[in-house]
């Protein structure tokens, strides 16, 4: 068991899970780094706080507690399982969690493993390089378009320009054509149809090396993921930045999921039960890339194209 | 099959563990040994990344403890070699992940299965380091020619001392030795490290260039041909495995005949 877990699911909020750490203070650590490392992350979520097996009097509840409120964190439940953590939390008006907190979702790779023992040197390869390995970046499939976007004329341009070069303060038609411009980009805003999804994960955070985020849903990280960190999730994983570290997405048998990057870059993708992973070179220069790229499988294999957004 | 469980270890940090962890491997594993390396550096995974493994790396070390795969499945073999073998650290976890008698366990069931398990220590001398030394019988000490690295080898060699029971054996390599600035002496030699530590010579490894260039590559100096690094490592190889290779002539370049003079009469060995 990890040491801290942050599980999030569309019906239940996010769940920090510090059930794995031994004591006090080392709960108190990894709260603490993770409550403030994406404090902007925690507005308006629903938390709960899993303490697991730990032992805590009513003071130390009252700094975890304390901790939590410093990033306008207020769990609306917290799991316990001793006795006096328990009556801790009760002292301190908690409302303690009923049954079992929320789990990470199962991974299942496929991994062969052969019975026989006198041939299993082949079978430790844990990556079938024949059947399922796609190397990335050899030319994606897709050309990129390289066409102008069509501009709406000289009337398109005012709303970027600085205000006071274009619009005269004390003129009242610069007013109404704003109006209808607002009920134009409403229309448009109505013809939309986003697949409504109610578990997405928002991450505005660069994931360094050994950090990792795991999401039922699809996951969205504003910032880079690094070498050595991963990123998982049951839906689509997109990175706006670069992804260079490992990326999970479909967790649990969605090949359908997705995994987009502005740089896509990564040492392993997996996408529901696909397996593909970057050349055999160590990468020294992250500078060559392909601009904004997608992950998808394509007959049982990872394929990476250009980002076309026409789907 | 029983084999032998070496632990490689230095106290200090970058003296060139982990690089010489995969070179040993490698080098093992071209005299057709069977060689299983064991990163136990969790949460500063990196010998995968000198092998060049990394993108191959699934399940790992605290997977197997914490029985989330088998052994095997964790195992990754490497691209040039069938008989050498890499069980990877978990980068998203530390080094309270996993303990002694895990460990213990571990090194016992690897032990069945190679003839080397080489286990690349973390450095400093907390639970990590005590962890990676909980199933090893042999060690190796790396240490550089400067005091401080000694110091801190001087230092490990004690705590290795104490489980003499368990430990049975510990040689020293001396790596990033560069002959010229010892026979300047702006350095300490060989004899001036051995002098301090008194423990057995296992090799000298040359400050060399093309480590850095290899360790970029993934690819470990002691599988190819032409570096003096990579033949200082071969030749530890060839030590654990019990032949007697002599120490090799490790004379700078350029030398003026001042010089010459003086590493005729005492050579800097390899």
């Amino acid at each position: 068991m990890s040491k801290i877990a942050i599980i999030s699911q569309p019906d239940q909020g996010v769940l920090i899970d510090v059930g794995g750490c031994a004591s006090m203070q080392e709960a108190v650590s990894h709260l603490s780094s993770t409550l403030q490392v994406s404090s902007q992350f925690w507005k308006g979520v629903n938390v709960a706080l899993n303490l697991g097996d730990l032992e805590l009097t009513s003071t130390q509840v009252a700094h975890i507690l304390a901790l939590a409120k410093g990033v306008g964190v207020y769990p609306y439940q917290v799991f316990a399982q001793q006795p006096l953590t328990r009556g801790a939390l009760l002292e301190h008006g908690v409302i303690l969690g009923d049954g079992k907190p929320m789990t990470l979702p199962a991974m299942t790779i496929k991994v062969p493993e052969n019975p026989q023992e006198d041939e299993w040197v082949d079978e430790s390869v844990n990556i079938d390089e024949e059947s399922t390995v796609t190397v990335f970046y050899e030319p994606s499939e897709n050309q990129l378009i390289t066409e102008d976007v069509p501009s709406d004329g000289p009337e398109a341009q005012v709303d970027f320009a600085p205000k006071a070069e274009t619009s005269p303060p004390s003129t009242s038609s610069p007013k109404s054509e704003k109006t209808e411009k607002n009920s134009k980009s409403a229309k448009a805003k109505e013809k939309v149809e986003g697949s409504v999804h109610a578990g997405v994960m928002y991450l505005r955070q660069t994931l360094r090396s050994g950090q990792s985020v795991s999401h039922q849903g699809h996951l969205v990280i504003i910032g880079d993921v690094n070498p050595g960190a991963e990123v998982v999730a049951d839906g689509d994983i997109t990175v706006w930045g670069a992804l260079r570290g490992i990326a999970r997405a479909g967790v649990g048998g969605n090949n359908d999921a997705e995994i987009r990057a502005l740089r896509l870059q990564p040492i392993q993708i997996r996408i529901g039960e696909s397996f593909a992973r970057s050349p055999d070179k160590n990468r020294l220069h992250y500078d060559n890339h392909h601009g904004p790229e997608t992950a998808r499988v394509v007959d049982g294999k990872i394929k990476v194209f250009k980002f076309n957004p026409q789907f | 099959m029983s084999g032998r469980v070496i632990v490689i270890t230095s106290g200090k940090g970058g003296v060139g563990k982990t690089t010489a962890s995969a070179n040993i491997g490698v080098a093992l594993a071209n005299t057709g040994a069977s060689v299983c390396l064991v990163d136990m550096d969790i949460g500063l995974r990196n010998l995968d990344i000198l092998m060049g493994l990394e993108n191959r790396v699934v399940y790992n070390l605290v997977d197997v403890v914490e029985e989330r795969c088998k052994l095997r499945q964790a195992l990754v073999k490497d691209k040039r070699m069938p008989n050498l073998n890499l069980l990877p650290a978990a980068q998203t976890r530390d080094k309270t992940a996993v303990d002694a008698d895990q460990m213990k366990k571990l090194c016992e069931e690897l032990k069945s299965m190679f003839d080397f398990v080489l286990i690349d220590s973390p450095a400093g001398i907390e639970s990590g380091f005590q962890n990676a030394i909980a199933g090893a019988e042999e060690a190796i000490v790396i240490t550089t020619p400067e005091m401080s690295a000694v110091r801190d080898a001087d230092r490990i060699i004690g705590l290795l001392e104490a489980r003499k029971d368990e430990i049975t054996q510990y040689r020293l390599v001396l790596n990033r030795l560069r002959p010229k600035m010892v026979a300047n002496a702006d350095m300490m030699g060989v004899d001036d490290v051995l002098e301090i530590l008194s423990i057995k010579l296992l090799g000298v490894v040359p400050e060399d260039e093309d480590i850095i260039i290899s360790t970029n590559k993934g690819e470990p100096v002691s599988g190819t041909d032409n570096t003096r690094s990579g033949l200082a490592f071969r030749n530890i190889a060839r030590r654990l495995r019990g032949e007697e290779v002599p120490f090799m002539d490790l004379e700078a370049k350029n030398d003026t005949w001042v010089t010459k003079i003086v590493n005729f009469f005492n050579p800097v060995r390899v």
